[in-house]
Parts: structure tokens; sequence; C-alpha cells
């Protein structure tokens, strides 16, 4: 407790590093944390450890040519005797130094017991006497450095040994970690056999290291890439926490003060040095990542200080990395997953001590909102845990499937496509069955626009009729073109149309319109449209004048005089001519837009009377084509497709080839993701694009074979070229077939689809007499 | 009287799925038919779920990175069941099915650190994928059909690192207008990537090298998500952008050129934006936070988003989380 509190008070710095001469192999600190020894094969030196920087205190390497004594593989200072070091030789020398010599060359003690090189050096922690030494000779030693030769030897009966550390608690146990992935735990007073051995790894296991407070545990590193936790205090070794690294582990080293925290470093490859926590074993708790060559060597400053660490490395740096600068994978890591799924559907993981919030809150989170007034929001929200911590952290995953009806969803999409037709009736029967459709499927706003392209664009059903003036009187003609309005305003409508979905009134003044006209009432009908935004509720009033019987037509505000001349000229409507461009005579344009803001009220004017039935339908492309851009724009190219198919020539010029190409892209990309196959074959077969129509064709292959010669047919004609004898002959016929010709693709046998068909009702076997059952799918 | 635009979207749980990873999921995704949902996890694992129907039948463990995995990718079918994973370990991992059983297609190791970011191209120009790496670099992996990968690298795209990359659409965006009728718009491959230098950038391969194109600075700390809407129907290219500053923004480009991107703010949120997934019809935003909500998003008429799903006032303040390294420390 003393030593923990004056800790904190002397040891300060920040992250620093100096340049050594050489290549460091390991580093080592003294007791009060102020100096390090750094040693190497060609350096041995110490630093002092100031506020700021690394000092160079001493250079152990001395004389003209260092013995090789001086190369190190490891060091260790003495954690009692501040004088006292010990290293390690790689010519097999253990060497004591002491630092109180007076003179330049301060080795005390030379041992050149082992015959390889040693690994490890390691002073008893509390037996101020004890040296312990592991080489790749595959012995230890312990010495007395009160004397001259080691005391006892203890020989592993394994394979080289790569590190020994005496037990921090137990005074008499020693572990000892071998190349061949063992790991024995000797007695000092026992040199003749240990007292229990375990395989580890698989490979080598280079590191290992007692646990400061737990007596019983004891992590091991290994080539294998892992870190393993032992507890050793019970009967069975049991392994407790397994941390897998990405590379070999050369050191590992518990952090102080923090009972399931270590550090490691590797010894190829990877440079980093990492501090996990062994309950979290896939992602390290925090990383150095200063050293641009492998690190050797590492050591916590302090033995109660967790903030600062040395290290020392190939690229011949000494950093100390302070605690607050490291980085942490976990910051980088995203927390949560999300995505959006086809169907609308929300994917989303997240953190699980978010997820799981106080169980109430996760409820009312759940279950409210989806039950609740639709008008309520989605909203996935879980109250944050503040006591999480880095060590327990799991994710829940939740799918959010969206609601039905929703336009997050895409079972509108699904449902349409299948539902829709696109061909085979007449144009207006199209225009009303996907009218129906939508309706059904709940999309006022693409019903509508179905029922007014079906409106605009239908064909007068004789067209010799039309220029008949008393058409109207004629009553049980089908009328139908005859939406006459001012151009500006219905603009305007058909955009609202498209925008606000209030088209069930529009819808009904069309229908009212056209059912009045085909019944045959006189027909002459006006309409006024209330103007949209000044009325939310009830956009469009409508103002239905059916007492007009003769064909003039009459403005309540008496506002177009000209129009009577429709009577005198009956071949040629006035407001026909005008059209496009223009498509009121002055006059009248003059008095509508008078009239609009007057009254507030915008104008359309519905009558058969007003139009020739050649040119309205070139009228409303433009309208057309925006609406579809609009569709499209909104992302639903269903619509934009749809309608480009059904109204065919009629818009197709209108818009650009390479727009209609990537709607019809986009849709079958839709349609094929949602795997509505058919649909998508239907729509590429229906498609004018040359692009698209070409679909079909790609990745269509067909293999045939010879009905003569049974032989695959190579030549792209119908005549095999291996037996020259027309390949596509009748088997019932005998004839040539051109057109549909079937075949048996057991036997290559074939013919008209009819005949085959004919054939296989009295007999099963082929027709060419080959006795082939043959099988036509 | 309900409008359209105003029109309320509904989204509830149907099922959540027992992932049984062992560590923090990182990413989520679903395949192509949305059949298939892929997880990754901290705990090094990817785990393939058939979620058909509402189920959830774990049909494939795939173990392989030696570190936590970040991020998963389908690619589209047409080349079989691939999918490919980025980890901690520095590794791309590219999966296939064969015959049932999933098998390391293929394994990148090019980059130096943690590879944080994977995305197929879009199917129309073949097999490629992108990988943003916290080194800094982007690759571009295009499988040249026998097995065999090129690699093309852009060293130092991102200072510190590359977060995110996400693929533009096949569809150049302005060819619908400015080329003329008939001919063939000749496609350029184009990503948008983000990281750790505040950076949304843009890139595109021209006479096969990768080039920066765009550089769009908005954001005031490392952008944490980029995601390119898919182009459906629209000339125009969209891209979403999400940074731990908490703020979210749309990037939209109408200039056939693709020279002029503006910014949009979508919205300022109390905390770190981690992601950002459009919808398929690149119409929807979600956006995922670091306070752990999902906020739905739409672009109204008038050209603004708005969140189509809103705070829960019952649930009182969104209490902000940091994590409790501070304290461990």
């Amino acid at each position: 407790m003393e030593k923990m509190t004056r800790v904190s008070g002397t040891v300060s710095g920040c992250t620093m590093f100096c340049h050594l001469d050489a290549p460091a192999n390991a580093i080592s600190v003294c007791r009060d944390a102020t100096q390090v020894v750094v040693a190497g094969r060609n350096i041995f030196k110490i630093y002092g450890l100031e506020e700021d920087g690394f000092v160079e205190r001493l250079n152990l390497r001395v004389g003209r040519k260092p013995s090789l004594n001086f190369s190190c593989a490891d060091v260790m200072w003495h954690q009692m005797e501040e004088n006292l070091l010990a290293t390690a030789a790689t010519n097999g020398a253990v060497v004591t130094w002491n630092l109180a010599r007076p003179c330049r060359n301060k080795q005390e003690q030379l041992f050149t017991e082992h015959k390889r090189t040693v690994n490890k050096v390691c002073f008893h922690p509390t037996e101020v006497n004890m040296l312990l030494s592991g080489s790749q000779d595959g012995f230890m030693k312990c010495f007395d450095l009160r004397k001259k030769e080691s005391v006892s030897t203890f020989s592993g009966q394994s394979e080289s040994v790569r590190d020994v550390q005496f037990s921090i608690k137990d005074y008499f146990t020693f572990a000892a970690s071998f190349e061949n992935g063992n790991v024995q735990l000797w007695d000092i007073r026992r040199p003749d056999r240990y007292e229990r051995m375990f395989t580890a790894h698989t490979g080598p296991v280079f590191c290992c290291d007692w646990h400061p407070e737990d007596r019983g545990w004891l992590a091991t590193g290994g080539r294998d890439k892992m870190v393993k936790v032992w507890d050793m205090s019970t009967n069975r070794v049991k392994e407790i926490y397994c941390v897998q690294t990405i590379a070999s582990v050369a050191r590992v080293k518990w952090r102080p003060e923090r009972r399931y925290h270590l550090a490691t470093c590797s010894m190829m490859v990877d440079h980093n040095i990492y501090v996990w926590d062994v309950r979290r074993p896939f992602i390290p708790f925090a990383t150095f990542e200063e050293h641009k060559d492998v690190t050797t060597g590492i050591v916590w400053r302090h033995q109660h200080d967790p903030y600062f660490l040395l290290s020392g490395s190939k690229d011949s740096t000494l950093y100390q990395h302070m605690f607050k600068d490291a980085s942490r994978p976990v910051d980088r890591a995203n927390p949560e997953g999300l995505c959006f799924g086809l169907f609308g559907d929300l994917a989303f993981a997240a953190k699980e001590s978010l997820m799981s919030a106080p169980q109430s809150v996760g409820d009312v989170g759940r279950k409210t909102y989806p039950g609740g007034d639709r008008r309520y929001p989605i909203f996935f929200f879980k109250k944050p845990d503040v006591t999480e911590q880095f060590a327990q952290v799991s994710s829940a995953l939740s799918v959010f499937e969206s609601e039905a009806g929703s336009s997050v969803g895409m079972d509108w999409f699904i449902n349409t496509a299948q539902s829709y037709l696109l061909s085979g009736k007449p144009f207006a029967e199209l225009c009303e069955h996907n009218a129906q459709v939508a309706k059904r499927l709940n999309r006022p706003q693409e019903s509508t626009t179905w029922t007014m392209l079906r409106i605009m664009f239908s064909e007068p059903a004789n067209p010799s009729l039309s220029s008949n003036h008393n058409l109207n009187k004629s009553g049980n003609l089908p009328l139908v073109n005859s939406v006459a309005f001012d151009h500006k305003t219905f603009t305007f409508t058909l955009f609202l149309a498209a925008r606000k979905s209030l088209q069930t009134v529009y819808e009904d003044v069309f229908l009212c319109a056209e059912n009045e006209e085909t019944e045959g009432s006189e027909g002459q009908a006006e309409y006024l449209f209330g103007d949209a935004e000044l009325d939310d509720d009830d956009l469009y009033s409508m103002e239905h004048d059916n007492q007009a019987e003769e064909p003039e037509y009459l403005l309540p505000q008496e506002a177009f005089p000209l129009r009577h001349e429709i009577m005198d000229h009956p071949s040629a409507p006035e407001p026909v001519q005008e059209k496009p461009e223009s498509p009121h005579v002055s006059g009248s344009e003059a008095e509508s837009t008078c009239l609009t803001p007057m009254e507030s009220f915008s104008l359309i004017s519905v009558s058969q009377l007003l139009f020739s039935p050649h040119l309205p339908p070139k009228f409303f492309c433009p309208i057309v084509k925006e609406m579809l851009c609009y569709y499209a724009e909104q992302g639903d190219v269903q619509m934009a497709v749809s309608v480009l198919i059904v109204l065919g020539d009629r818009i197709r010029k209108e818009i650009d080839e390479l727009t209609q190409e990537h709607w019809y892209m986009s849709y079958i990309d839709l349609l094929q993701r949602f795997e509505l196959w058919n649909v998508s074959n239907e729509v590429i077969k229906l498609s004018t694009c040359g692009a698209i129509m070409c679909l079909n064709q790609t990745s269509t292959t067909l293999h045939i074979n010879c009905s003569n010669c049974k032989r695959p047919m190579s030549n792209k004609g119908w005549i095999c070229d291996r037996c020259h004898q027309c390949a596509s002959v009748c088997a019932v016929c005998h004839h040539v077939v051109k057109g549909l010709f079937v075949w048996c693709q057991g036997c290559s046998h074939g013919g008209h689809l009819e005949h085959v068909m004919e054939w296989l009702k009295q007999s099963k076997h082929c027709p060419a007499g080959c006795g082939h059952l043959c099988e036509y799918t | 009287n309900s409008i359209v635009w105003s029109c309320v979207f509904q989204v509830s749980v149907i099922n959540t799925v027992d992932t049984s990873h062992e560590d923090m999921i990182h990413d989520a995704q679903m395949d192509y038919y949305g059949t298939r949902l892929a997880t990754c996890s901290s705990d090094r694992s990817v785990k393939i779920f058939d979620v058909k129907n509402g189920g959830q039948i774990l049909v494939a463990d795939l173990r392989g990175h030696e570190g936590p995995v970040w991020q998963v990718a389908w690619a589209h079918p047409m080349y079989g069941n691939i999918l490919a994973s980025c980890s901690y370990d520095r590794k791309v991992i590219i999966w296939k099915e064969e015959n049932g059983t999933w098998d390391k297609m293929y394994e990148y190791t090019g980059h130096d650190s943690s590879v944080n970011s994977v995305c197929w191209g879009p199917y129309d120009f073949g097999l490629f994928l992108a990988c943003g790496s916290s080194d800094g670099a982007i690759s571009v992996l295009t499988c040249s059909g026998d097995g065999h990968w090129d690699i093309k690298k852009i060293n130092n795209a991102h200072t510190i690192g590359c977060n995110a990359v996400s693929w533009a659409p096949a569809v150049v965006p302005g060819s619908l207008i400015e080329q003329p009728t008939g001919q063939k718009p000749n496609y350029i491959k184009r990503f948008v990537s983000g990281g750790c230098d505040n950076l949304v950038k843009l890139w595109k391969e021209e006479d096969g090298q990768w080039k920066e194109d765009q550089k769009l600075e908005a954001h005031s700390d490392w952008v944490r998500d980029v995601g390119w809407a898919p182009s459906i129907g629209l000339p125009t290219s969209t891209i979403a952008s999400c940074s731990r500053d908490g703020r979210v923004f749309i990037w939209t480009c109408d200039d056939p050129a693709g020279n002029t991107w503006t910014a949009k703010l979508l919205h300022k949120f109390n905390d770190a934006v981690w992601h950002v997934s459009w919808s398929i019809t690149g119409k929807i935003l979600a956006v995922s936070g670091g306070d752990n909500k999902v906020t739905l998003w739409k672009e109204s008429v008038d050209g603004q988003w708005a969140c189509i799903s809103d705070v829960n006032k019952g649930q009182g303040a969104v209490t902000s989380i940091t994590d409790s390294q501070q304290n461990e420390q």
C-alpha cells in the first residue's frame, strides 16, 4: 500500500523514445523504475528515465573488442539489489554485473556451464543470491551468486528451454517453457525431476509469466499465436483463458494492478504491442503501434503502475508507452451493424449491453409501437447500460420487418408486378385493370394515374364520327376523349395528382364524365376544380352542369364567347387548332387567367365537343413524360416502365432511349432480385429497347443433336456437317420443319409440334421408329 | 387526409436472431435476394443465417480470420454464392459456397493494418471488390476468371486509415442526359471512401489506374460509413456519409461530369453515427448511431430530408454512451 502511494507520486512522464545504436534483444527495469537496461547482440546500456526523455547513464559494453559474453539474449535487473544485473549470452554464458564496481568493467561473475545460447535468466524474487537460467541446450541451472558454479542443474528432458520464471508466491517453485510445447513446474530443491508437466501449446512455448497476484495463474505464449492462462492451483492444470493473437507470441507480461490484463508482443511479422483483457480474447484492449520492427522486449515500468510500458525493438529504439496514448481497436470497431434488406426489412446488430436495457423499457420499446398508433414512428431504441465493461460484450441482432402496407416494405412492388397486365388486351382495358390493381393495393395515386391515362389516350371508336357535331346528341357512341382545359391548370392539377394522392376525387370526376358521356346524356359538362393549394381537404370542388341541351357551350361566367364558333365550324374546332402551343384562343385565355385569381378557381372543362380525337393524346405526352420521370425519380420505376409498356408507341418517342433503357434495366434488376422471373421476362419481351430485348438472348445456349447420326450439331444451320442431311425433318410427315420444331432430347427425333402431339396420343414411342420412349417436357 | 409524403412507416421486430457470436457483432448483411443474412463478429467468425420466411437457421460458420471481423459483403449471385470478409488480422477472405459448403476462394493479405471495409462493385463490370484499410490504402481486387485476382492498390488514400468504401451503381449519372441517343454510355468504375482524415473521397478508374476524383470536405471527425445510393430511375448521384462528429451528410451531384457535389446536412446527432444504409430503391436511408437507435429518413418534396421515424418522447432523454474504457484504464 505504501509502495503504491509512492508510485503514483514518483512515476511520471510521457510517451517517449530514444534511438539505440543497435537492435535490442531484451530490456529490464530497476526496482524503483528510474532506470532501464537494454541488452542486445551489440548493445548493453543503461538509460535513465527522465520526465521527458531517456538519458544514457552507462555503457556496460567496454573494451576494444568486447567478448561474446556481451552478446546478450536476455537481461534482468535484480529487484532487490539495485546494483545487480544478470545477462544471458548467446555463447552460453551467464554473466552477472555489479554496477557498484569502481572500474569500467562491471562484470562480476561468469558462468559458462551452458553449451548453447542461454535464452533466459531470472533472479529469485526474494532470495537475493539465487539466479536461474534456461538454455537452448535443454538445461536449467540454478546459481548461488556467492559460489563460482551452479548449485543445481535441471534437465527438462524436453527440447530447448525458452523461458524460466520463479513463482512470485511459491518460494521453491519455478516454471519453465520448452520448444516442444511443454511447460514444466519444478521445485528448486528437487533437481531430479519436475513436479508437473503439461503440454501448453502446439509448437514452441516462447514465454511464460506468473500472475503477480493470483498465485496459481501462469500465462504462456507460443508460436501457435495463442496466449493461455493456466490455473496451477488445482490438481489438474486447467486452461482458464485463451487469447488468440495475430502472430506468434514472443513475450507476455501481466499488467500491474489489472487482474485480467496482459501485454504481448510478437517475434515476427507483427511489430505492435498488444494489451489484452483475457476475458475478451478476440480483440486487444489496447495496442502500441510505434515500433517499426519486431518488438523484442516489453516490461511494465513499475510493478505497481499499470500506465507505463517500456519496450525495446529490433528497430533500435527504446520506447516508453503511455497507456493514455495507446490506440484502442475497439474504438475503431463498429459496434453496430445495419443493413436494409430487400423487402424493406432492417437487420440491426448492436451491443447487447445496450440492446437489452432494463426489461421494462425494452419491452415497451418493442411492443407499444408496432401495435400502437400508426402515426407514431418506428424507433428502435434501447437504453444504454452504463455499467458495461470492456470485457463483457456481446451483440444482439434483430431483424425489423416493415409493417404491411408501409412504404418501407416492398410487398406492394411484388404484388403490383404480379398483378399488372402489360399486354394482351385493348389499351383501355389494360389501364382499367391496372387501375383496379393499384386501387386494391391501396395505391390511389397510381390507380388514378392509370385511369387518367386511359381517358387521355383511349382511341375514339369511330374517328369519322368525331367530326360530327351531332355526336353528343346521338348518345350511344363511346365518347371518351373529351377533356378540355386550360393547359396550365391541367398541368398543375396533374402534378398535384401525382404528388398528393387526392385522386379519388379526381377519378370520380373523370369517371363521372365518362359515364355520362357513354350514357348518352347531353354531355356538356363543365367542371370547376378548386385550387388545391387553397383547400387541402377538399381539393376539387366540382360543379356539374347537366342542363345545357344545346351543343353550344356556356360557361357560368359567360367567359368564352368564341366557343360559339365551334358550332359554326364543327369540322375545325377552335381549341384544337390552338393546341398544343396555346390551348386557348386569346380571348378565352385572357378571361380564364382573370378568373382564376378572382374566383380562386381553376378551370377544367370537360366536353366532348371541343376536341378532335386525333390531337389530344399528343398533347398529353409532355405531361405524361414528366409524370413518368417523376415516378422514376421517386424510385418507382415499376410505374414508369409499366406505363411505358402499356402506352407503347403513344409515348415511346417522347422519352429518350437511354432513359427508357435505364428504367427498364432498373426495373428488370429489381424484378430479378425479387425472383419474379416471369414478370421480368415479360417486361424484357415487351420492351422496345434493343439493348433490353437482347437480354433474353444472351446466355441462352441450345445444344442440338442431328436426328440422323445423333451426334452434336456444331454448325449453325440445320444441315448436319457429318451426315450432310437436314436434321430438322419431321419424323411424322417427313417434311422439313419450318417454324416450331419440337424434339425429344433423348433420341433427337422430333417434328412439327402438332404432328408430334398427335402422335403421342397414340404411342409413347418415338415416331421415327427408333424405339425410344420419348419424353417431351 | 393523409398525403403520400407524410405516409407513416412502421417497422416491427419480427425476430431477434440468436447468433451465438461470442463477442460484439460488427456487421450484418443480407444477400441479394434477401434470404440470407451474414454476420461477423469480434470472435473471428462469420456466420450465415437462412432468414427465409422469418426463420433463422445457421447455415454456415466461417472460421479463418485471426482477428475481429469488421465487415462482410455479398457478391452478386450471378457469380455464385460469394461472400467477402475483412478483419483486424489484415486479411480479406473471399468465401465461396460450392455444393453446400463454404470454402476460402481467395485470401488477400496485401494490407499492413486492419482492413475495415469491403464492398463488391456493380456486377455489370465483373467480379471485383474494394477494400479499405487502416493503413490508409484502398485495394481493388478484380477476379480475372481463372481464380486469379488482379490487385490494384491506392496507397495513402486516407491518412490514418480508410473506414468505408462503397461503389457507385453501374449507371453513369448524367449519361441519360448527355449522351447522344443510341450511343452506349461508357461506364466508368467509381467508388466513394471515407476515412480518418475526416474526408469523403471519390475515386474513378482511368486507363486502368485509380485516381482521386473528388475530395468532399464537411465532416469534422472520422468518417465512419459512406453509402452510394442505388440509382433507380434517377440520373443523379447520391452519397450518404456519416461521421463520429454525429453528422450525416447527403451528397448529390446533378452535374453530368460529376464535378460539382453539394452537401446537405441530413441531421446532427448527439453521438457518433456508425452506419448508413440505403433501401434498394435508394429512397430511404437508415442511419444507426452510437446511441443505439435506428432512424429512417426520406427526402421530402422540398428537398429536405425528414425523419420518417421519430424519437419516442416517452422514453426520456437519450443518454450517450461512452465506453467505460476511461475507467478501465
